[in-house]
């Protein structure tokens, strides 16, 4: 489970992160709604150990992970543009978390086939990044995250740059496969389309849909910055599903 | 709970140590190399330009100013450029514009070929337009010694600045523009004058002051070509330290054309930065069309067969005379090269080739580590500082090989008399390289984000391993890139190389131009034999970088 408690993060002046808790049952979805600019991607920054809080903990199963460096966390991140390696193929790509953890070589390409699978790219393992449609360049990216088999994943704004039609056929997909495969997800949006629930691929209709494990979404106040700071310490946890 | 993270902080207060140490050594090689063989020299130029007796006397300006002849080079020198300047943009537009706008078989061959020219030495340059216009050319002239020599050979040289420069500018353009100017009744030409030539002029401009500062500063074409009936400012300089060993007026003359050189660049740089039009570039290629009609493919055939015949016969004759025997065609010049000493050349001309390749690797080795050091400032760092040292990288973009040459020659005698050492010339050529190598791995290094190597991380990657997987790879292949342009510009320095090569340890340029000044025709064949291992040496190099070179790495 992951646990957040109290998390503050300070960019000079601007607090971008206010006493922020939240907490996340194993093998839950979680979608975090705001406008732009309210600290989601700070939030899953700190979760990943990407940026150190000012103050609180990012714990897992009772652990406090505050002082392990992003690299033994066990977690997996999509950015929200993909960051894929130019210099690598798409196979290279997915086979990155596997090298790290220093799998034998017939491990990891099996291992590589299968989530390409997966996503539905396979046979592009020697395709160059470049070539990719941004869709195929998305499904890269998820299966790059989902390869070394994380025990949390997060999402930051993973279908921000997709077409309407596009973002609701990968939505239902990533459903499936997280449905499948029972992991602990994080998933920020900003869009107002789907924090209303107007939008086909709203976070509720999304995260229903993933399978009957509970999950829920945050509700967004005007934004997390105003929200925490006005009340920091009478906030109600964050979401508990 | 506590211990860990306290042992963190020790190790990252250790590792901020180590880097800071590792951030000034970063700094303080590349400036003290930079320092010392270039700025150094250039002051000391400029000192001895203008105090050559320690304080300031302005006698070799006065010489400067009251002697016809040298009032003469610096008037030939401008009005040389400026004729080779506009010539080559009269040819070169057109061709771009074919080259932007059309798309016709062998459109990418026909880019690639076209710049080759370009990247040919100078002596090479020179060499074949001397077999192309001297008394035994194909084409019965005698061009030699005449600024008709040079203008063509300064076109040949330079076509491919414009069309480069122009052309991809050109082909970015949206043809909707121009297009609307003929819906709204302008007739092909006014729609071309009225809409799209203002449109292109910085991409001309730009162009024409690239050609421009070449032409301003040529020097082996015209050492060659010109002989010294037809000298430059940087011939002339080359001559009074040399033949009539009078440092003072060279100095004097190396100050004058410095000033020159940083008019125009400066002039340049105010030019840029008013341009304020604001255009709809779009994705290249999306604009090129079939040609339709005879007129569209009699212009396009008409470039086409221009290009050939301007860029393809000089180094097809010259290739032939390296096979011309007097029995007919051979490789005897080739034999000829290991031979004792001819012309001018205390050693046999194979030596020169030897002697080359050395330096060469030497000086690949010294312009990327350097420059990749200096690199990683001018990336990494912000502010003032790292913009001055990026600026200081530059200069010797600026700075004629000539200068540089000089410079190292009057300069570095004490404390170690580095002039007479053999390391002088690669470290000379490697001065040269620097820029190309900063201007190749800076947007690079610039353009590796911060994500990647936080997707690295968080996929599990140590700090020393994302440094490896991501860093390394694509600094790698820029610093390749780099490693081929120092290679070929090595190869091919003449400028700084003649003041520093002594006839027993010759390179191939300065062998070429021995050679070439001493009558013969054997030496000549062997100049000619010389010459095509030159260029096809410069060509190997070149074709590495494009093969690394995968999408656009770099600005060059």
């Amino acid at each position: 489970m992951l646990d957040c408690r109290d998390l503050s993060v300070r960019f000079g002046d601007h607090l971008a992160l206010a006493g922020v808790d939240l907490m996340v049952p194993t093998g839950n979805v979680v979608a975090v709604i705001g406008p732009s600019g309210c600290g989601k991607t700070t939030l899953l920054r700190v979760i990943a150990g990407l940026q150190r809080p000012l103050t609180g903990t990012v714990a897992w199963d009772g652990e406090n992970l505050n002082a392990i460096p992003p690299h033994r966390r066990g977690f997996g991140m999509m950015f929200q543009d993909h960051a894929l390696f130019p210099h690598r193929t798409v196979a290279g790509n997915v086979d990155f978390g596997l090298k790290m953890t220093g799998s034998p070589l017939d491990v990891r390409r099996s291992r590589v086939e299968e989530v390409l699978e997966l996503v539905g790219l396979g046979g592009y393992d020697h395709r160059s990044i470049a070539d990719l449609s941004g869709g195929e360049q998305q499904r890269v990216a998820l299966a790059r995250t989902l390869a070394p088999s994380p025990r949390l994943i997060m999402l930051d704004e993973p279908l921000g740059s997709l077409d309407r039609a596009l973002r609701d056929r990968l939505i239902g997909e990533m459903r499936g496969i997280f449905a499948r495969l029972g992991i602990t997800v994080v998933y920020v949006t900003h869009d107002q389309d789907e924090a209303t629930g107007s939008s086909s691929c709203a976070p509720e209709r999304w995260c229903e849909r993933a399978g009957p494990r509970s999950c829920g979404a945050i509700p967004a106040p005007s934004s997390w910055r105003a929200c925490s700071a006005t009340a920091p310490s009478s906030m109600p946890p964050w979401l508990e599903a | 709970m506590d211990r860990p993270v306290d042992r963190h902080l020790a190790l990252s207060e250790s590792r901020r140590r180590a880097g800071r140490l590792g951030a000034i050594l970063l700094v303080v090689i590349p400036v003290a190399f930079l320092g010392y063989f270039f700025v150094y020299p250039v002051v000391t130029i400029i000192v001895t330009g203008l105090a050559p007796d320690g304080r300031l006397d302005l006698a070799p300006f006065e010489t400067i100013f009251s002697r016809p002849s040298l009032l003469g080079v610096a008037w030939f020198t401008l009005w040389q450029a400026v004729a080779s300047t506009l010539l080559t943009l009269l040819v070169g537009i057109p061709g771009a514009y074919v080259l932007a706008r059309y798309d016709f078989p062998g459109r990418r061959l026909v880019r690639a070929g076209v710049t080759v020219p370009f990247v040919l030495p100078t002596v090479v340059v020179g060499s074949a337009f001397l077999a192309l216009l001297g008394p035994d050319g194909p084409l019965g002239v005698d061009l030699r010694r005449t600024v008709w020599a040079i203008l063509i050979a300064h076109v040949f040289f330079n076509y491919a600045v414009v069309v480069r420069t122009v052309g991809t500018y050109w082909e970015r353009l949206d043809p909707s523009l121009e297009q609307a100017a003929r819906v709204l009744g302008a007739s092909r030409w006014r729609a071309f004058r009225e809409v799209t030539l203002p449109l292109l002029r910085p991409a001309i401009a730009s162009a024409a002051s690239i050609v421009f500062l070449f032409t301003f500063t040529s020097f082996g074409v015209i050492l060659i070509l010109g002989g010294l009936r037809n000298a430059t400012i940087e011939v002339e300089i080359w001559r009074q330290a040399t033949a009539l060993v009078n440092f003072p007026v060279a100095a004097a003359l190396a100050v004058l054309q410095l000033a020159g050189v940083s008019a125009i660049l400066v002039a340049y740089s105010r030019y840029q930065q008013r341009r304020t039009h604001q255009f709809r570039l779009q994705a290249a290629a999306a604009a090129a069309q079939r040609p339709v009609g005879t007129r569209a493919w009699l212009l396009v055939a008409a470039n086409l067969g221009f290009m050939a015949v301007l860029l393809g016969t000089p180094l097809l004759v010259l290739v032939q005379r390296s096979l011309r025997t007097s029995n007919g065609i051979g490789l005897d010049f080739y034999r000829g090269l290991t031979q004792h000493a001819t012309g001018g050349l205390f050693v046999p001309p194979s030596t020169a080739i030897f002697n080359s390749l050395r330096f060469a690797l030497v000086a690949t080795v010294l312009a990327v580590v350097i420059g990749l050091l200096a690199s990683a400032v001018v990336a990494y760092r912000r502010g003032f500082a790292a913009r001055s040292f990026d600026a200081l990288l530059m200069l010797p973009l600026g700075t004629s090989a000539v200068t540089l040459g000089f410079g190292i020659l009057i300069a570095l005698d004490a404390p170690i008399d580095l002039r007479s050492s053999v390391w002088i010339i690669p470290i000379a050529h490697s001065l040269v390289a620097i820029p190309f190598v900063v201007r190749t791995a800076v947007p690079v290094m610039r353009s590796i984000q911060q994500r990647l190597r936080e997707a690295a991380a968080v996929l599990g990657a140590s700090p020393g391993r994302v440094w490896r997987e991501v860093d390394l790879p694509l600094i790698a292949r820029a610093g390749l890139v780099g490693a081929g342009f120092a290679f070929a510009v090595s190869l091919g320095e003449f400028g700084a190389t003649s003041f520093l090569a002594l006839p027993t340890n010759p390179t191939l340029p300065t062998a070429i131009y021995r050679l070439l000044s001493q009558p013969g025709t054997a030496t000549f064949g062997r100049a000619m034999a010389l010459s095509t291992l030159l260029m096809i040496g410069t060509g190997l190099a070149v074709l590495l970088i494009e093969r690394v070179r995968v999408g656009e790495v770099g600005e060059f």
